[in-house]
């Protein structure tokens, strides 16, 4: 009786009694499918048993029977088929192109036929080959289904004149393009790019001469240009010209000219063909059809405020903007567009802020300086002999001689002092990631819409490329260390927050439930029983927070990080293998002394 | 006055509970009804009962039915849609949240079917928490630990892990944390289903006899009527977030309310239960189907509240019938007929 469920509604599935027999599935030719599933099922059925329909046309008798698969792996295999035939279509006027004159050709003559040759042969298997694998396996396929709709309904059954047109809108979709992509050579990109600023030019030759189309406007210039040429011809008669004259002619020369040129323009537009056309819309890149006018160009900066320091307000400043004229005529892609407005936006934030990044860039230098002088000052004995103390005291004796070797690594090849800056760069971006990251965890994991907003962000952050992070910290702060270690914490915080908020979500409902029964308020339930069950977590959020800014200090040398990372990167510049790979290993076993120390000291804890 | 009273009880889960609530009051309607309209769940129905000074009151239902929901509304971990709930007559509703927590850390112990002992504490430590959430010192707090541990005969077991400890151990070690801080009323959510039968039935009765010295006021949950039976003064049977019946084992085996619990108590041993006046024959309709009573011949004797155990022990190897006797007059007449039908049940007058 006990653990019996009564009155769970939930739990009491409802089982409907479809109809599951093969004749329902079927629908039509039940005659011929159904023995053949029989077969199927007592794997009797011969290998060589085609299906006709199958065989014929393999992507219409799924698309109509619902076979999806088959339907896709029959497209697939096709349309393959098709496109290494489309290759002879290709190649074959090149070659008899070639053949006019065999003597000079001989190579590419030899290379066409080659190439004719194994394209045909590939398609020509592939086309028999494959149909006769789809009327070999559609009944087996299609008997599977037949299985697995009689346990899920919604499986696709019976025959539908609904799936066979959208099954012939996929086939129109797929096959004639690329089909016709394969019979073409690549496509020259200048020649699309070129279309579009034909097009463009037109359009403004036309609002400038007024004209009403295309023919009115060749109409048009080439009345401009006879005026002009009438007039020069005019003026060449005369023996000597005054000076004016000569001017005047110089004049009518250059607009000749330049009319000449939109002529021009406007007949390579008329010239494009339809088809051209059609091969840069559809058969080459993505078509960039968008073309804006660029964002106004304005520049900020801070000056020194006159009218403030006047009143008496020393060294008060303000903010200016230069909007630069625009150039005429110019239009951007989305691309450029959004880029253009991103970098004024920075540039306003950096001069209006000013006073915020100088101090953050301030308090990052002074703490990065203290530890530095903490780990480079003090005795390098007394440095080593700290490591070590502290892997014997948690990690065991295999630990401690390999940190005792690693160290011994760096002191001989000279990296000690070096290997002290990384570590100091590790050790500011590393307390800042902790003070910062661990509050949002909490907040994160309190905070439902919080959660929601921030998880996103976090996994987007954790995909962008380490030297992506580079960029707006040279953007707001420059080149030195502070936007170095401003890049680092910003890289290696995603998993301090999350294992925070995972480690505190993790705590159990019923634990918090009775910590609240005896009387908990919220924030002694975070101090007393989240927090401290958390910390497994949160220990593992710091251990990757530390390797990721180890490896972003690495990083980071480019924009100015000093440490083992500068000479990696400075071997990189000079291709001095040998050196950077003495220090990419110098790199490793820090972030294996670290790794191994702080696993040893998460394990001690938890073994409390 | 009752230490535990609850009045009218409602719960309903659900973005739209208040709605639903309303709904209920106008229209009387009932769960599925509920369920289908607001997406809304009836936890708890219209339950009320109160529970007096030392009582250990036992709600028992098949799980689902709203018993782990009911008794959190008596600390409050869940706020009524609808009622009142007193503790010690006072309304804990009302209550402000520091109040709340005060009464919550001085005034009820909770035990949980999962023991929910923090697992990065000490036993130790677990036990003083709730003494530690009110700002009880160290010392005080250790010594009230080692108490509550002796009280539970886990003595000396104070500075291991929970994990150290075996399952019926850890919920040793609940039940200490509950009593710690000395609490007036105990909630047990189903303290011993989790575990073995044999050590189940050894912490029923070990939380029987110092329930004796204690007399803490209990609400005890359990989905094992046997259970119920054993360890309460009354029973409340819970069906669909609704109290059934509430009454002693006996009330409830002899007497069910509906078809629902009648089939709970089907297959209860009636030995211990039923006691002899609720099965006894009139002496008068006795005598007119079997003759009178020969005053010569000599009886077996026993009392209207004798159980049908000791009948049967009285019935065997006797030819006669059993006479219940009160006071020295004979109240009524137990025949071997009317034993057996007893003990079938269903025959109760
Ligand atoms: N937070 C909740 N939201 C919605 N439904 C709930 C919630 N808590 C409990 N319930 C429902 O209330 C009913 C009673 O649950 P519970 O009190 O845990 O039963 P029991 O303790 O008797 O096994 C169950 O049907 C459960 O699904
Ligand atoms: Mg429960």
């Amino acid at each position: 009786m006990s653990g019996a469920v009564i009155g769970g509604g939930a739990e009491q599935r409802e089982i409907d009694d479809r109809d599951v027999s093969v004749g329902t599935f079927l629908q039509e030719k039940v005659p011929y499918y159904a023995p053949v599933f029989e077969k199927v099922q007592r794997a009797t059925l011969p290998r060589w048993h085609l299906n006709i329909w199958a065989l014929l046309v393999p992507w219409l008798w799924s698309a109509y029977r619902g076979v999806w698969v088959l339907f896709w792996i029959a497209l697939a295999i096709d349309v393959t088929a098709i496109v290494c035939l489309m290759q002879v279509v290709k190649f074959s006027p090149l070659l008899a192109e070639a053949q006019l004159n065999p003597e000079a050709n001989a190579t590419l003559i030899a290379r066409y036929s080659h190439w004719i040759n194994i394209y045909s042969w590939i398609g020509v298997l592939l086309l028999i080959g494959g149909r006769l694998w789809m009327a070999s396996s559609a009944n087996r396929l299609y008997y599977a289904q037949y299985a697995r709709w009689r346990i899920n309904s919604a499986v696709p059954s019976g025959v539908s004149m609904q799936r066979l047109v959208l099954g012939v809108m996929v086939i129109l979709i797929v096959a004639p393009l690329t089909t016709y992509r394969a019979t073409q050579l690549r496509l020259d990109e200048r020649a699309c790019f070129n279309h579009i600023r034909a097009a463009e030019g037109v359009e403004a030759l036309l609002a400038r001469y007024d004209a009403s189309d295309v023919t009115d406007l060749m109409s048009i210039l080439s009345g401009e240009i006879t005026q002009r040429e009438t007039r020069m011809e005019a003026l060449n008669a005369i023996e000597t010209l005054s000076d004016e004259q000569k001017s005047e002619r110089a004049a009518l020369r250059k607009e000749a000219r330049d009319l000449g040129r939109d002529l021009e323009l406007t007949e390579d537009f008329t010239n494009i063909t339809a088809r051209d056309k059609f091969d840069c819309y559809f058969i080459d890149d993505f078509p960039t059809l968008a073309r804006l006018e660029p964002p106004e160009d304005i520049t900020y900066r801070r000056v020194p405020d006159e009218e403030a320091i006047a009143a008496g307000r020393e060294g008060a400043t303000k903010v200016i903007e230069q909007i630069k004229d625009p150039v005429e005529g110019r239009k951007v892609t989305i691309f450029t567009y959004s880029a253009e407005s991103i970098d004024i936006s920075i540039n306003y934030l950096r001069a209006q802020f000013a006073g915020g990044f100088d101090a953050m860039t301030n308090v990052l230098r002074q703490s990065l300086i203290r530890v530095e002088v903490a780990f480079m000052q003090t005795p390098w004995l007394v440095v080593a002999f700290l490591f070590i103390a502290l892997s014997w005291a948690f990690a065991g004796l295999g630990t401690t001689i390999f940190v005792a070797s690693s160290l011994g690594f760096l002191a001989l090849f000279e990296l000690w002092q070096i290997a002290m800056q990384t570590m100091a760069l590790v050790v500011v971006s590393t307390a800042v990631c902790v003070l910062v990251g661990l509050p949002i965890g909490i907040w994160m994991a309190k905070n439902k819409w919080f959660r929601w907003i921030t998880e996103p962000i976090l996994d987007v952050m954790q995909t962008i490329p380490s030297l992506s992070y580079l960029v707006p910290a040279v953007a707001f702060f420059g080149i030195s260390q502070p936007p170095a270690v401003l890049a680092t914490v910003i890289f290696a915080m995603p998993p301090m927050i999350k294992l925070t908020a995972l480690g505190i979500l993790q705590v159990p409902e019923s634990t918090k439930e009775a910590a609240l029964a005896f009387g908990a308020s919220e924030k002694q339930l975070l101090r007393k029983v989240e927090l401290p069950m958390a910390i497994p977590s949160i220990m593992a959020g710091l251990n990757q927070t530390i390797m990721l800014a180890l490896s972003m200090a690495t990083i980071s040398a480019f924009i100015g990080a000093e440490g083992l990372g500068a000479i990696v990167t400075s071997a990189l510049g000079d291709a001095q293998a040998g050196k950077g790979l003495l220090a990419g290993i110098a790199i490793a076993l820090v972030a294996m002394m670290i790794d191994r120390i702080l696993k040893g000291i998460r394990n001690s804890f938890s073994r409390i | 006055m009752s230490v535990v009273e609850l009045e009218n009880v409602w719960k309903v889960f659900g973005s739209r509970a208040s709605e639903a609530m309303a709904a209920i009051r106008a229209e009387g309607l009932g769960k599925a009804e509920v369920l289908e309209r607001f997406e809304a769940v009836v936890g708890v129905k219209d339950a009320s009962f109160s529970v007096e000074e030392g009582e250990i009151f036992c709600l028992m239902g098949l799980s689902g039915s709203g018993k782990s929901t009911l008794v959190r509304h008596i600390n409050r971990l869940i706020e009524p849609t609808s009622g009142t709930i007193r503790i010690m007559g006072e309304d804990i509703g009302a209550m402000k949240s520091e109040q709340l927590r005060a009464t919550r850390a001085d005034k009820i112990g909770m035990v949980f079917q999962n023991m929910a002992l923090l697992p990065h504490r000490s036993v130790r430590d677990n036990i003083g928490f709730a003494l530690e959430l009110r700002g009880i010192d160290g010392y005080s707090r250790a010594q009230a630990a080692d108490r509550a541990l002796e009280t539970v005969s886990l003595h000396g077991y104070g500075d291991r892990l929970p994990s150290e400890l075996s399952g019926g151990m850890q919920q040793r070690v609940g039940l200490a944390r509950a009593l710690a801080a000395d609490p007036e009323i105990l909630l047990m959510d189903e303290p011993f289903s989790a575990l073995d039968p044999l050590i189940r039935r050894n912490l029923q009765d070990e939380f029987l006899g110092l329930s004796q010295n204690l007399k803490k006021t209990t609400v005890f949950i359990t989905h094992d009527l046997d259970e119920a039976i054993r360890m309460g003064d009354r029973i409340g049977i819970m069906k669909d977030g609704e109290i059934v019946q509430i009454g002693t084992a006996e009330d409830i085996v002899t007497a069910p309310a509906d078809d629902y619990v009648a089939d709970f108590v089907a297959g209860i041993s009636r030995l211990k239960l039923v006691s002899a006046s609720k099965i006894m024959v009139n002496p008068d309709a006795h005598a007119a189907a079997h003759g009178p009573i020969d005053p010569a011949k000599s009886y077996p004797v026993a009392s209207p509240e004798d159980d049908l155990d000791s009948l049967v022990g009285l019935s065997t190897g006797a030819d006669l019938p059993v006479l219940i006797k009160h006071d020295d007059s004979i109240v009524g007449i137990v025949t071997k007929d009317t034993l057996l039908k007893g003990l079938q049940g269903g025959a109760e007058a």
